[in-house]
């Protein structure tokens, strides 16, 4: 809704757009503003394993959680862990998709086969990563035996030197789908006579790349890095399936420790007010993203 | 073609309504709807809840029995979300050590008054006993199990212990024959759930306690460096798989299927797959080892009523009727559990060698506390025999820590 336009306008019609969405207005805003509701009131009041309520407490456990060593190492590590996958994907999603953009025979088989981890659900993916990387009969260590290229298994997942690695390996590797799927969208829409006119210019394919292909994908980067890292940040099946937040809850990240604490350890209350710690990091973080890039017309 | 088809869904409406109006005519009398939220133990169980259910609508015409399957893992998530929703079923499984819980938040129906002395007798006391607050039945035994060591008869005998080892000595001489032989010998849970009672197996047959009389964390003892120096040492050997905090108990019992792993603490139910997965593997079953004692674990699930049900004289029919012997026999052969009435542990089905192993070792069981804060206990351990195990902590001081973590929640 532009200014302008309403302006020109009676004040009627300025609200006419506002009554044609307030259906769905209203319809999200329960559908957000119900649960938001819920944990907000759970974050505050004491409340036992099975849910039920005991008693307001405060903020008490909000102090509870943020006294918890375990609780601050896991929001280091849950930056990481969306540093490390979301710059991943984006770093390794780029180059796939240029490449899928190019004309060659079999161009269509490999953009099912990018495609394809994306339609397996993301526990079933954990749950074979798991069986790959087990020590004894794991596909990963045979293979690397085989190859000559260890001379024991490796134990991948023993401790959180290899185990939180290899999760952003995983992890990487599920969100490129998603993000490539992305990237040739943006590639489509930038029109091929402009790469002509840059050749005849005399422009190399590396500054062709830097200076158009880079600057007209630059809305797409932008949208795969928030969404991904709204993804990311709250991707739970990976590392729970794999090591649940171990050993030593050296692999846990906020959305495994606040499942630990609500549903193993039987304290909703406090997972309620790790989810809400959760919500506002990530307000936070897009709103950050969101204002440090400089505004583009078009798909930003 | 168009007057056909008038025809065809005129005659489909006055069978709709036919329908209808036999379904308004249908028995008027008790008609209740018990809803029953049941634990996966295996492949076996829903069939045998969905037998169980049809055989009592039969003999309790209009009646119905509605069974919901849960996975273990997500039966705690399940009741939560039911009860914070008001939408809990009347009857439940669920682990014993969150009865206390139940309690607390006056959920659980106390079965005193439906239960006569003739109905309590039909139990092995110790089974009831950890359904039992404050004098009060909450739970019914509904499953039971203990641990006892399955070793592979084969390198065993080679290792010169053709019954198995009796200690943990017997244990480390056994695996250093084991691994001279090119196998793994102990099998050591170090990730996931039950880590911390794997490592209890230790502790208590050296004497030690998780929670002491004063309600308070008691691991942190001599007896309880002693235990966690004791598989330490063996990691550091050589004598168990290596990279253990990479093995769920499932993951070592696959092991120990595949032959690769010698000895494995266990409960019943691994003999069950055995048989059925490693037929050719010959096995074994010995107390666990012992230390300066013996001790094993022993785990009870059971079956609760909800107080808000409203159909409890018919739940507590169905549970009346669960709990009588043919259905026992079912339930209990088929999983693989322990028996936990007296006439169901006279039937034929328990006289193997396998099940009388385990239940001549229920003397010297211990059983979790009906004590608030034993599942942070048992993360706190976990956590500090990881530690532990990957050489990050010292057991001393891994212990400590713990203890004081665990104490924490322990009583509150």
């Amino acid at each position: 809704m532009r200014r302008s336009a309403g302006a020109r306008q009676p004040s009627q019609t300025r609200l006419n757009p506002w009554v044609l969405i307030l259906p769905s207005l209203a319809l999200a805003l329960f559908v957000i503003g119900y649960p938001l509701y819920n944990i907000v009131f759970q974050s505050v009041h004491a409340v036992s394993r099975f849910g039920l309520i005991r008693g307001f407490c405060g903020l008490d456990n909000f102090r509870q959680v943020f006294a918890d060593p375990v609780f601050l190492a896991s929001l280091v590590r849950t930056v990481w862990w969306t540093l490390g996958v979301v710059g991943g994907a984006v770093l390794v999603g780029l180059p796939v998709a240029l490449v899928l953009n190019q004309d060659f025979y079999g161009r269509g088989l490999a953009r099912v086969l990018v495609m394809l981890p994306w339609s397996v659900s993301l526990t079933m993916t954990a749950i074979v990563w798991r069986w790959a990387f087990n020590d004894e009969y794991g596909m990963v260590n045979v293979t690397l035996q085989r190859l000559h290229l260890i001379s024991g298994p490796v134990h991948w997942l023993a401790s959180s030197t290899l185990a939180f690695p290899v999760e952003i390996l995983v992890g990487i590797l599920v969100s490129v789908p998603f993000t490539v799927t992305l990237f040739l969208g943006g590639l489509a829409s930038v029109p091929g006579d402009i790469y002509e006119a840059a050749r005849v210019e005399g422009a190399s394919s590396w500054q062709q790349f830097r200076r158009l292909t880079l600057p007209l994908l630059r809305p797409f980067i932008n949208m795969a890095i928030v969404l991904n890292v709204i993804y990311v940040f709250n991707s739970f099946p990976i590392i729970w399936v794999m090591t649940q937040g171990g050993p030593s809850n050296s692999t846990h990240i906020l959305v495994t420790y606040l499942y630990e604490r609500g549903f193993r350890l039987g304290k909703p209350g406090e997972a309620a007010a790790v989810s809400l710690i959760m919500l506002l990091l990530l307000f936070a973080a897009t709103a950050l993203y969101l204002k440090i890039q400089p505004r583009e017309g078009g798909a930003a | 073609m168009q007057a056909r088809l008038s025809q065809r869904l005129t005659q489909v409406a006055g069978a709709l309504a036919a329908a209808g109006l036999f379904t308004f005519l249908a028995p008027a009398a008790q008609a209740d709807t018990v809803r029953v939220t049941v634990a996966y133990y295996s492949d076996q169980t829903e069939p045998y809840f969905k037998e169980m259910a049809a055989a009592f609508e039969k003999a309790n015409p209009g009646n119905t029995i509605k069974i919901e399957m849960v996975n273990w893992d997500t039966l705690q998530q399940k009741l939560q979300t039911d009860i914070a929703g008001g939408s809990n079923a009347d009857l439940a499984i669920i682990g014993t050590r969150w009865l206390l819980d139940f309690v607390k938040d006056d959920m659980a129906e106390p079965l005193d008054g439906y239960m006569n002395p003739t109905f309590k007798g039909r139990f092995i006391g110790a089974f009831l006993a950890p359904g039992q607050i404050g004098g009060k039945t909450y739970g019914l035994p509904i499953a039971a199990s203990a641990r006892a060591l399955y070793y592979n008869k084969a390198t065993l005998t080679k290792a010169g212990f053709p019954a198995g080892p009796r200690t943990w000595d017997e244990v480390i001489a056994a695996s250093k024959k084991i691994k001279a032989a090119g196998g793994y010998g102990f099998g050591l849970q170090g990730k996931e759930i039950e880590t911390d009672v794997y490592w209890y197996y230790s502790l208590w047959t050296n004497g030690g306690d998780v929670v002491g009389a004063n309600g308070k964390a008691a691991f942190a003892s001599p007896a309880g460096i002693k235990a966690a120096t004791l598989y330490k040492s063996m990691i550091d050997q050589g004598l168990t798989q290596p990279g253990v905090t990479n093995y769920s108990r499932e993951d070592v019992q696959n092991l120990f299927k595949q032959g690769r792993v010698s000895m494995v603490i266990s409960a019943p139910f691994l003999a069950k797959q055995l048989k059925k997965e490693a037929p050719t593997l010959q096995y074994g079953i010995a107390p666990v080892p012992m230390g300066t004692t013996h001790a094993t674990y022993a785990v009870t699930d059971s079956m609760v009523m909800f107080k808000n049900s409203k159909a409890k004289a018919t739940a507590w029919k169905f549970l009346d009727f669960l709990f009588t012997k043919a259905p026992r026999v079912a339930f209990t052969s088929r999983e693989g559990f322990l028996p936990t009435t007296r006439e169901e542990a006279t039937a034929p089905a328990f006289a193997d060698s396998d099940t009388k192993a385990f239940v001549s070792l229920l003397p010297t069981a211990r059983f979790a506390p009906t004590i608030t804060g034993w599942e942070d206990t048992a993360k706190a351990v976990s956590d500090a025999m990881q530690a532990v195990y990957l050489g990050k902590a010292k057991p001393a001081d891994a212990l400590r820590a713990a203890a004081a973590e665990a104490d924490k929640a322990l009583g509150k």
